[in-house]
């Protein structure tokens, strides 16, 4: 069926956009957050930036408030002074009409109606009358024909809330308050409403009438004058905050730089160069930094020289002794030689001590040779032979020579090489020893338990895994065993006699390749040691081919579906690259 | 100086500066600057309205008669209310059209029958004061009997009242104040000349054209102005004057635009064909004779775009060229027949040829435009005789006649007069080479011209009949042929006696009243029929003559010519002596 499968097509691609999408964001994420760890210049400019950016915004809005508050409540109050002036004389004009209405009419020349005297007076409609900046709307709905408006103002623009507030008020006459309103309004013949103050009075007249007076000033004018306030201040804060931003990425540079340069100094001085020293100018606290920081760096390259000085003597030392030790050795060894050979003949208390002198012997030789492996890496001096080899032939020839050990232990070997072969550029005796010493602690630690060992390669590097099922490690043995001379339980006897230098000397090795020697281990559960190689000595390693958990340890672990106790990575080298 | 005392010395004088530059005065003072000029200046003035208020059911009949009338004062700013007081038959039948009533104010309400009931009759009565045409020409109505209007109201099913017809009057009815308060004088002006010759070449002149607007408050006045001058003359002037304006060409706005004045027009007009300068003159003087736009420059645009396609037409705020005809011209008087000039002090020299020369032959003399022709009415053959100002002038006979009124002179250098025996109006074109020929003035027909003067925009027609009536009429060009058409009687005076009529200037007549013991000088505006009372004197008065703000009389017995002074508002002697017939040129 087609159109499922487009479906589910399109809707994988769509996740995979999302995917892809989030991936990039977490990924500038982590760049930004870089970045913002790291300078300490952004920071300080942040810091300010948000803080001048909020005291800016707070100072505005109360500096703009305080403007539109007084600018709004001058004209209020002038517009409310002129609605009453306004009120006041329409209510004398009406109460005054009443009186002349009160005497008899004059005839044909009865006076012009009052409410249209006093609207001319206050709209300026009269002869000499001059414009006023509001209008009026006079409205007595009780009455024909007293309701009178100036301008385009009709009885529609009045705000409703005001109109009915007013009528509310009607019964509380005289206690009666003018009322203002701010509105858009629209205008009879305007395209636009325009922002308009309206206040609204009554005005009652001795013969019970009550007039609804609103004055309607405009507001547009205040309106600008307010917006173009508020753009100035927005524009200013803006101003102020990119300065101060400006000015604190100024100040911070010259703070900084100069810490940016011992910072790289003391990088340099920390990558090994001793000689590097920081320029020394003026007297202020920085030039008093880098002066502390050049004496610091002058001890610090002292105290390192020293410090190698006696390791070179005690590395020399040791190297020394072990080459005198050899040559007496070699005649103690001899004459040992000798009385082994001749132990039959002895008493049984005297041969006995002929086999353990023998046997502590072969152990002592063994030890030298580990300590003048050990001092030949700690000075430096050890090479590597290289050929391109087949790891599995090098595998299967390092059990051929642990075989005999492995029969007297009772243990089993379990191959699992691949059929491809697995060359490497690799020193074969070298690698050979580290199998060795794999094997051979396998051996000791297994128990009797078949030890299993899987070769795996991919297309830089070639591994081998040694386990057993022995006791396992502790958590944070895993690091342990690779020291010199450690020993899992002190207590314990070495049956195969052991040098304890065995893995160190492994480890060196492998480093020598650019490989990785990690170790894996869990009480009850055994222990995996892991060597990868790269297939060119001396590359770097990114990951590989097997996994330094075992396999079933992995699986049980993702069946259980809980997590096991945090295993630290195995080794300093090369642990953080592993992406099993 | 040590450091700490330097530190203080820049703080002080920061301070300093801070407290000086801008702390201490919130409006800094200094000066002079140059100003930017404000383009103030509105295109209206304030008005105010009549606002119409929904008939409520609590009303009495009177009432709702009351409120009727006052929404028709607000009928043309809302429509919507007047209905609302009629009966749903009589909302459908009622039109608003026709002229306008205008009533005296506080016309009185009163009862007819019962004041109760579901039937009232409300009886209206006021005095009739004028009426607005439909071409918003004002006529005054004087002296008319109270007119009486009866309401009918119904009560609805709600109690409340509502009319049902109006009897005795028809279409809306305004007291004077809701006119005051709604409409406008305003005067219009037209190209002189009948419509549609309007030559560039011959006739700069100006008639204006006096009409009532009503301001309306979704418009600025100057634009109501203009639309209305774009619609053409009123009646009066229907067929005498021309516009540059054609017919089908309206205003879309009218604004204030920094310093000027924009006039933007829309519609079919000939921008390159068209009578720029004639334009220029009739929006100028439109818009400023109203008080709009004084001072500033109008700007005419078409449909928002310059008026020419390569440049604006504007106008400037000071047009130099005078359209209207009122310049300051010597004044004339006779002197035992004798024309003398009048100087500002006094009596002056005379003039020369014949007409200066002593002689009581030539009587109700006229002087030509140009002041080099002046006419006489013979005193024994009745006939009209023409001398020219000059020593070698003679009389000669232009138009001859038995019963001829006074002869007036048209600006064109034509001479006119009615003759009362044969009914017609004369008039003698020599530049033309023709003698006296017939005017047509079917609006005279039949009746008993006294006196005929002619405007001195050459197309207003003062007409007396008898001794009681004042016409005013145009000269217009009816079928290809000049004729005098139009005639609207200006004034009617009962049991008193006109004595003479001037013109002042384009819209100003000044008529002589003579009553039984007084005498009155009435200015009346020919366009509204607004009349001024100058006061007379007791010096009792025989003929006027005016010219703008100059005017002019001579006694009837003490043979002295007066002038009128403004500002005294009295009569000062200027000849004192012999003289008689005071006269401008033309008028």
């Amino acid at each position: 069926m087609p159109p499922p499968k487009t479906k589910r097509f399109r809707r994988r691609t769509l996740r995979q956009i999302l995917g892809g999408v989030r991936r990039r964001a977490r990924r500038a994420a982590g760049t930004v957050r870089r970045v913002w760890r790291r300078s300490l210049q952004l920071q300080v400019v942040t810091s300010t930036l948000v803080i001048s950016v909020t005291v800016v915004v707070v100072l505005g809005v109360f500096l703009s408030d305080q403007i539109n508050k007084s600018v709004i409540t001058g004209r209020q109050d002038a517009a409310a002074g002129e609605a009453f002036a306004d009120r006041v004389q329409i209510a004398d004009a009406l109460n005054q009409e009443l009186d002349d209405q009160a005497k008899p009419a004059s005839g044909k020349n009865a006076p012009a109606d009052p409410l249209d005297a006093v609207m001319e007076t206050i709209t300026g409609s009269g002869d000499d009358g001059s414009k006023k900046r509001y209008e009026v709307l006079v409205l007595n709905p009780a009455s024909p024909g007293r309701s009178r408006a100036s301008g385009n103002v009709m009885p529609a623009n009045v705000p409703e809330p005001l109109q009915q507030w007013l009528h509310r008020q009607v019964e509380k006459i005289p206690n009666d308050k003018p009322y203002l309103h701010k509105a858009y309004i629209k205008f009879t013949g305007e395209s636009q409403s325009r922002l308009t103050l309206v206040i609204g009075g009554l005005v009652s007249v001795d013969g019970g009438a009550t007039y609804e007076v609103y004055h309607f000033f405009p507001f547009s004018e205040e309106e600008q004058m307010l917006s173009n306030v508020r753009l100035a201040i927005v524009v200013v804060g803006f101003g102020l905050v990119l300065l101060l931003a400006a000015i604190a990425s100024l100040v911070t540079r010259q703070v900084v730089s100069p810490v940016r340069l011992a910072r790289q100094a003391a990088e340099r001085l920390a990558s090994g160069k001793l000689d590097e020293r920081l320029r020394v100018r003026g007297e202020d606290d920085l030039a008093r930094l880098a002066a502390s920081f050049n004496e610091m760096a002058g001890n610090l390259a002292l105290k390192i020289h020293q410090l190698e000085e006696l390791s070179q003597v005690q590395r020399q030392f040791v190297s020394d002794v072990s080459h005198e030790l050899r040559t007496p050795l070699t005649t103690v060894r001899m004459a040992a030689d000798l009385l082994y050979d001749a132990r039959e003949d002895f008493e049984p208390m005297a041969a006995r001590s002929a086999e353990l002198m023998q046997a502590q012997l072969e152990r002592f030789e063994s030890m030298l040779a580990d300590l003048l492996e050990i001092s030949r890496y700690d000075a430096g001096a050890a090479t590597l032979d290289l050929d391109s080899v087949d790891v599995r032939d090098v595998v299967l020839r390092a059990i051929g020579d642990s075989e005999a050990l492995a029969e007297r232990h009772n243990t089993r070997f379990e191959l699992r090489l691949p059929n491809e072969p697995c060359m490497a550029e690799v020193d074969n005796r070298r690698v050979e020893r580290i199998l060795r010493n794999l094997l051979f602690n396998a051996i000791e630690h297994g128990e009797g338990k078949d030890v299993v060992v899987t070769v795996g390669a991919d297309r830089d590097a070639v591994a081998v895994a040694v386990r057993d099922h022995g006791i396992g490690l502790k958590p944070g043995e895993e690091t342990l065993v690779f020291d010199r001379f450690w020993r899992a339980d002190p207590s314990r006897a070495r049956t195969i006699g052991g040098t304890g230098l065995g893995l160190a000397i492994s480890r060196e090795d492998a480093t020598l390749h650019g490989g990785w020697l990690q170790a894996w281990g869990q009480p009850g559960e055994g222990t995996q040691f892991r060597l990868t190689l790269p297939r060119d000595a001396g590359a770097d390693l990114k990951g590989s081919p097997l996994p330094l958990v075992p396999p079933e340890i992995e699986m049980r672990r993702t069946w259980r579906g809980q997590m096991t106790p945090v295993l630290l990575p195995a080794t300093g080298d090369g642990a953080g690259h592993d992406e099993d | 100086m040590t450091r700490t005392s330097r530190l203080g010395a820049a703080l002080v004088l920061a301070a300093a500066v801070a407290c000086g530059g801008a702390g201490c005065a919130v409006i800094p003072v200094g000066g002079p600057f140059p100003v930017e000029e404000a383009g103030g200046g509105d295109l209206s003035k304030p008005f105010q309205r009549m606002i119409a208020v929904s008939p409520r059911n609590d009303w009495n009949a009177q009432q709702v008669v009351q409120g009727l009338q006052a929404a028709m004062a607000a009928y043309a700013d809302d429509p919507e209310v007047l209905p609302e007081y009629l009966t749903g038959e009589a909302a459908k039948t009622w039109q608003p059209d026709g002229p306008v009533t205008v009533l005296g104010n506080s016309p009185k309400y009163e009862y007819v029958g019962k004041g109760d009931g579901k039937e009232v009759r409300i009886r209206l009565t006021g005095t009739p004061v004028a009426r607005i045409e439909d071409d918003d020409t004002y006529v005054p109505i004087s002296g008319a009997q109270p007119q009486r209007i009866d309401f009918l109201l119904l009560q609805n099913e709600e109690g409340a009242y509502r009319v049902t017809s109006m009897e005795g009057g028809s279409g809306l009815l305004l007291t004077q104040d809701d006119v005051s308060r709604a409409y406008r004088p305003t005067s219009l002006y037209y190209l002189a000349g009948p419509p549609g010759v309007a030559d560039p070449a011959t006739d700069r002149r100006l008639v204006a054209d006096r009409v009532r607007l009503r301001v309306k408050p979704t418009e600025n006045f100057a634009e109501t102005i203009v639309r209305r001058l774009l619609q053409g003359p009123s009646r009066a002037l229907s067929g005498a004057v021309g516009s540059v304006f054609p017919q089908g060409l309206s205003v879309r706005s009218v604004r204030s635009a920094d310093d000027r004045v924009v006039v933007n027009l829309s519609g079919p007009i000939d921008a390159g064909g068209v009578f720029a300068d004639g334009l220029k003159a009739q929006l100028k003087w439109s818009l400023n004779a109203n008080n709009v736009a004084n001072g500033r420059i109008i700007e005419v645009q078409l449909d928002g775009e310059p008026f020419f396609s390569s440049e604006a037409l504007t106008i400037p705020a000071i047009l130099r060229e005078e359209w209207l005809d009122n310049d300051v011209r010597p004044a004339y008087y006779t002197s035992k027949g004798a024309v003398h000039s009048l100087n500002d002090d006094g009596a002056g020299n005379a003039v020369q040829g014949p007409a200066g020369q002593p002689g009581e032959i030539y009587t109700k003399l006229a002087m030509a435009g140009g002041g080099d022709l002046i006419a006489g009415k013979h005193q024994k053959d009745g006939g009209i005789w023409v001398t020219r100002v000059a020593p070698d002038g003679r009389w000669e006979q232009w138009i001859p006649g038995d019963d001829l009124t006074a002869p007036s002179w048209h600006r064109d250098g034509t001479l006119w007069t009615y003759d009362k025996a044969a009914g017609v109006v004369l008039r003698c074109d020599v530049t033309a080479g023709r003698g006296p020929e017939r005017v047509a003035a079917p609006g005279l027909d039949n009746l008993d011209v006294t006196r005929l003067r002619i405007a001195r925009d050459g197309v207003r027609v003062a007409v007396t009949i008898g001794e009681n009536q004042v016409m005013i009429g145009a000269i217009t060009s009816g079928a290809g042929a000049t004729m005098l058409g139009n005639f609207q009687t200006l004034t009617t005076v009962k049991d008193e006696e006109i004595r003479d009529i001037a013109w002042r200037d384009g819209e100003r007549l000044l008529v002589l009243v003579q009553s039984n013991a007084v005498q009155s000088v009435r200015e009346i505006n020919i366009g509204d029929g607004e009349t001024t009372q100058l006061p007379t004197g007791n010096k009792g008065l025989k003929s006027l003559t005016a010219l703008s703000d100059r005017v002019l009389a001579a006694t009837q017995d003490g043979g002295e010519v007066l002038e009128f002074k403004r500002e005294s508002q009295a009569w000062t002697s200027k000849v004192e002596s012999d003289a008689d017939n005071p006269l401008f040129p033309l008028g």
